[in-house]
């Protein structure tokens, strides 16, 4: 086997690059079929290359009762000597580097490497930091990778399936290329400009961007209703009708705004 | 600021420092009511710290270099003191570091518990604190470069990536053991551990004579990026990872420090929901942590339990924040996302609904016969060896001292509703585990009342303008205890220095003196009473060993050194 | 030991059916982001918002396009992109299926053509933020049609327009000067 120790840095700009290990043909074909259909179950050692923690939490909370990835075969095992597959989590610290590598070493051949996380998949949040070299597959070469800040244990066990060939691919790349006279239009034209957007903005600062989003909105289609009664009324109505009081005073608080524009 | 004068909390000690040490104090300035900065002479620092930290308790919180010769000329270093006497408040002692002999007199050799953070600025700035004991480094690699300090402001870009000096470790582990030990490594990764950190223990057959560890293996370099990279608002996403499990109690630590320099005032609502977040995140880590107590103690099945149990606590996130680990619900001025009236409901019926899983679980825990022989008496957290060493949270608590940032600096939303710290006197994992448990029903009566007295109104201000160098400290009691922050914001929307100190980084020096006199099979139920929170350690890096560890440890772990490594560590 | 057992047969089965039935996450849930590039004017708020810098955007001055990309191997699901987005065009959803086998596949990108300005000729900003900008600034004023000259307008480079307000401040002095000399 290559060894992955003294193969030398190279430097891009401000930052050296560690050696990515490589694998033999032959390691690499039986690793093919493994990953098509595993038949039989997979036991996993985790290795922690300076997350946070909270992917490892996700993980317990994976292979704990109410997720129970042991389900599937699917083992967490106290040494690289027993693992099919390597679970990689962290954006790789420097000071981690040697013991992700050692622990490479240590699994048998062949091996499935999954990259957990955002910081496994990329580094993260983390990715250019001085103190991290950004993510798995820039030491060793990664078969799946699981997105997430940290993935939901359903998320990992979706990634364990994809892994082992159980459940198809999501995602994939595309490119949108923009077409001709391709437009966006303005959102409630029928509502002046300044109006809207102080109810969006004060919506936003009574109940955050999501809730406070389909607040406006609901309030907002209320103004655009077309209907026989007098808006003032319509609103005192919309609001009264709120069972919620919560939603109630924060429909009333817009209410207030449209007052102060339309009356003076 | 003078219009606070009459509200200040602190100025006694400040008075009675003047007593003592008439020329010590060269300046004060006040960041809020109970926020005090004071620059004093270096000959005198070490008199003022101990002081204020034996005379009038004082506990240190965090210790903070800054790179301060773009604004005048020297370096600084800041003490921080959180001072729990008959006036509660911070006083943060400054000293200046000339920028041409870049040294300070150390303050460790009187008040231990500064050991670490002027280890940190040592290695981070590359100052000299002259005459402290321990000559290594702390928190950079060892195939760092000895003559790069990554926080002083012109020592590189924050993306910079040296390519190692070296492979090897090199970092001398200390043993005071007067007999012939032997060393059981254990780490960096470990059996069911969660976080890289080594642990060596040195043993005489079953006994633990001593022990030390080398932490930071997961710096990342975040407050540089931070100080960089990030504005204002997107540091407060990157202090929701500083630690996986508590990471909104950094998150809202981080906030509060920028809102307390800038005197923005969050609206009420949004502080009442910070406090119902954060003791959501108490429930699933101490659930987390109980759940651990039964494994390291062989009781695996309330292990299972209480994980179960725990999924509860996580879907409350979820339905509050959207996410059931990181919250990612802060801003400066306040908070993301609302209470609705729905989900007030559904947080009430999981509360109910939890308290009485816990008690079952509780019950059954502490009813299992051979519990108490494997967690009474075990890892002696000394009462003296508490108060040298300012631990945070349960440990510090379950050594008799009822020290909670909840009460003693109240923040969030915590002044509207009723709270008394824990404690208890035993010292020990029992003591510990018991805290815990209190809290957990704490928790659970706070985030009801919290709900009951949350007023309406906005959870979000943007009334504020950004100004350059300002600063102030943030705090909140995580699940593992303080955790604090000290910010100076910068130009272009973006901090000068950030500086943040995660609870487990007070906790871990006084492990050493817990895992003395007990047995190598404890060692995981002593390192899991600490509730390590590796990644906590440290707002820029940290650490972690996790608990479980040693108990499977000694056979599997050394073998696979064995086989790792050719130096086997064992001898 | 008893209390134990007891617990274990009330609780049941708590296992998730997951993945053999769907797993619903609560309302609100913090997935994966979707990007609506029709409804994208390519204003780059997102990418200055994204902590984890996982929304890019590049320019390519030589084609006259704006590249729009995300990463979901960084994101880090916290709803910034969401947030400060003018249009409504990109929003997180309860989506948590991403594992992926090659990591290309963890990226999207969308291609957005600039605006020339009639003065220079040189692109300057994305045509479709161009355009909104036109229909917001209609809006404001309560027109529907542009003239002639607000379109000249909002199709010039902020560098041209500056020299045009400068060519036109100095010929009103001229003009004033004559007026007055007269």
């Amino acid at each position: 086997m290559n060894s992955p120790f003294n193969a030398p840095f190279t430097t891009d700009g401000l930052q050296a690059k560690p050696p990515v290990v490589s694998i033999p043909d032959q390691v690499a074909k039986m690793k093919a079929a493994l990953l098509k259909d595993i038949q039989r179950s997979a036991y996993v050692y985790r290795v922690d290359c300076g997350g946070c923690n909270g992917c490892e939490i996700e993980i317990f909370g994976t292979i704990t009762p109410v997720f129970d990835a042991e389900r599937f075969g699917i083992k967490v095992v106290p040494s690289p000597r027993h693992a099919d597959i390597l679970l990689y989590t962290g954006a790789v610290t420097r000071s981690m580097r040697m013991p992700a590598l050692r622990s490479w070493e240590a699994a048998p051949d062949p091996k499935i490497v999954i990259s957990y996380g955002a910081c496994g998949c990329t580094g993260g949040i983390f990715h250019d930091m001085y103190c991290v070299w950004g993510g798995t597959d820039k030491i060793v070469p990664v078969d799946v990778f699981i997105p997430g800040c940290p993935p939901t244990p359903a998320a990992t066990i979706y990634g364990f399936a994809v892994a082992l060939g159980l459940l198809g691919q999501k995602l994939k790349t595309h490119t949108h290329i923009e077409q001709e006279g391709e437009s966006v239009p303005v959102s409630h034209p029928d509502i002046p400009y300044k109006l809207r957007v102080a109810l969006e903005r004060e919506a936003r600062r009574m109940a955050g961007y999501r809730q406070g989003r389909d607040l406006v909105e609901e309030f907002l289609d209320q103004l655009d209703a077309k209907a026989a009664a007098p808006l003032p009324e319509r609103m005192k109505r919309f609001v009264a009708n709120q069972e919620d009081p919560r939603r109630a005073e924060i429909f009333g608080c817009l209410e207030g705004i449209v007052t102060q524009a339309i009356g003076g | 600021m003078d219009m606070f004068v009459q509200d200040r909390v602190g100025g006694e000690y400040l008075t009675a420092l003047r007593t003592v040490l008439p020329n010590a104090i060269v300046n004060e300035e006040w960041q809020t009511p109970r926020q005090v900065t004071i620059t004093v002479t270096a000959d005198a620092l070490a008199d003022v710290m101990k002081t204020l930290y034996y005379e009038h308790y004082g506990w240190v919180s965090v210790v903070v270099g800054n790179d301060e010769r773009p604004l005048n000329g020297h370096f600084a270093v800041y003490y921080v003191l959180s001072m729990e006497g008959p006036q509660k408040c911070h006083i943060v002692v400054r000293v200046e570091v000339s920028a041409i002999t870049q040294e300070w007199p150390s303050v460790t050799p009187v008040v231990p518990a500064c050991v670490w953070g002027e280890r940190e600025v040592r290695d981070m700035f590359g100052l000299t604190p002259v005459g402290l004991p321990d000559a290594r480094r702390l928190v950079l690699p060892d195939d760092w470069p000895d003559d790069l300090h990554p926080l002083r402001k012109d020592a590189m870009d924050y993306r910079t990536r040296p390519a190692p000096t070296q492979d090897d470790e090199t970092y001398e582990f200390i043993n005071d053991a007067k007999q012939e030990t032997t060393i059981v490594p254990i780490g960096p990764l470990h059996i069911t551990s969660d976080e890289p950190g080594h642990f060596r223990l040195f043993v005489d057959g079953e006994d633990i004579i001593d022990a030390d560890y080398r932490m930071f293996y997961v710096h990342r370099g975040m407050e540089k990026a931070a100080e960089a990279r990030m504005g204002y608002n997107e540091v407060t996403f990157l202090a929701d990872r500083v630690c996986g499990i508590c990471g909104y109690a950094h998150s809202v630590a981080y906030t509060t420090s920028v809102e307390n320099a800038l005197g923005v005032v969050v609206p009420e609502r949004g502080q009442a929901i910070r406090a119902i977040l954060l003791e959501t995140e108490r429930l699933h880590s101490h659930l987390l942590n109980l759940g651990l107590v039964c494994h390291y103690t062989g009781f695996d099945s309330g292990f299972q339990q209480f994980f179960r149990v725990r999924e509860k606590a996580m879907v409350l996130a979820e339905v509050l924040t959207g996410s059931r680990k990181t919250y990612g619900m802060n801003l400066i001025g306040g908070v993301r996302r609302d209470i609705l009236g729905d989900q007030a409901i559904e947080t009430r019926r999981v509360v109910a609904e939890l308290r009485e899983d816990v008690n079952r679980l509780v019950d059954i825990l502490l009813e299992t016969a051979n519990i108490t022989g494997r967690v009474v008496g075990v890892g002696k957290l000394d009462k003296q060896v508490a108060r040298d060493f300012s631990p945070v949270g349960p440990m510090v608590r379950g050594s008799g001292f009822a020290r909670d940032t909840r009460s003693d600096h109240t923040f969030a939303g915590y002044a509207s509703v009723p709270f008394t710290p824990r404690s208890h006197d035993g010292c020990d994992v029992l003591s510990r585990t018991l805290v815990r448990i209190e809290e957990v029903h704490d928790s659970l009566n706070l985030i009801e009342a919290l709900l009951d007295v949350a007023p309406g109104g906005r959870i979000l201000t943007e009334d504020f303008e950004y100004k350059p160098h300002k600063f102030a400290l943030g705090f909140t009691e995580a699940p593992r205890g303080e955790d604090i922050h000290w910010s100076m914001t910068g130009d272009n929307q973006k901090l000068y220095r950030w500086r943040c100190r995660a609870s487990t980084y007070n906790n871990w020096p006084v492990l050493r003196y817990m895992l003395r006199g007990n047995t190598v099979s404890d060692a995981a139920v002593i390192v899991g009473s600490l509730d390590p929170c590796y990644s906590c350690t440290d707002r820029v890096t940290v650490v972690d060993v996790r608990k479980h560890s040693a108990q499977t440890v000694p056979y599997k772990e050394m073998e696979r050194y064995g086989r790792e490594r050719k130096d086997s560590p064992l001898k | 030991m008893f209390k134990l057992l007891k617990e274990i047969l009330r609780t049941g089965d708590a296992t998730v059916q997951y993945p053999f039935a769907p797993y619903e996450a609560s309302k609100d849930f913090r997935g994966k982001p979707e990007h609506d590039a029709e409804k994208c004017i390519a204003c780059a708020a997102c990418t200055i918002a994204c902590p984890p810098n996982a929304i890019h955007m590049e320019t390519d001055l030589d084609a006259g396009t704006r590249t729009w990309s995300i990463d979901y191997g960084r994101c880090i699901f916290c709803g910034r992109c969401e947030e400060s987005c003018p249009t409504g065009a990109i929003g997180l959803t309860p989506e948590f299926e991403l594992a992926v086998m090659s990591k290309e596949d963890l990226t999207v990108k969308a291609v957005f053509q600039l605006d020339h300005c009639r003065s220079c000729g040189k692109p300057f900003a994305p045509l479709k933020e161009v355009e909104y900008v036109g229909k917001l600034l209609a809006q404001t004023g309560g027109e529907t049609e542009r003239s002639a000259r607000e379109e000249q307008i909002l199709h010039t480079c902020p560098e041209c327009k500056r020299k045009n307000d400068l060519e036109q401040v100095s010929r009103m002095k001229i003009a004033a000067q004559m007026e007055t000399s007269k």
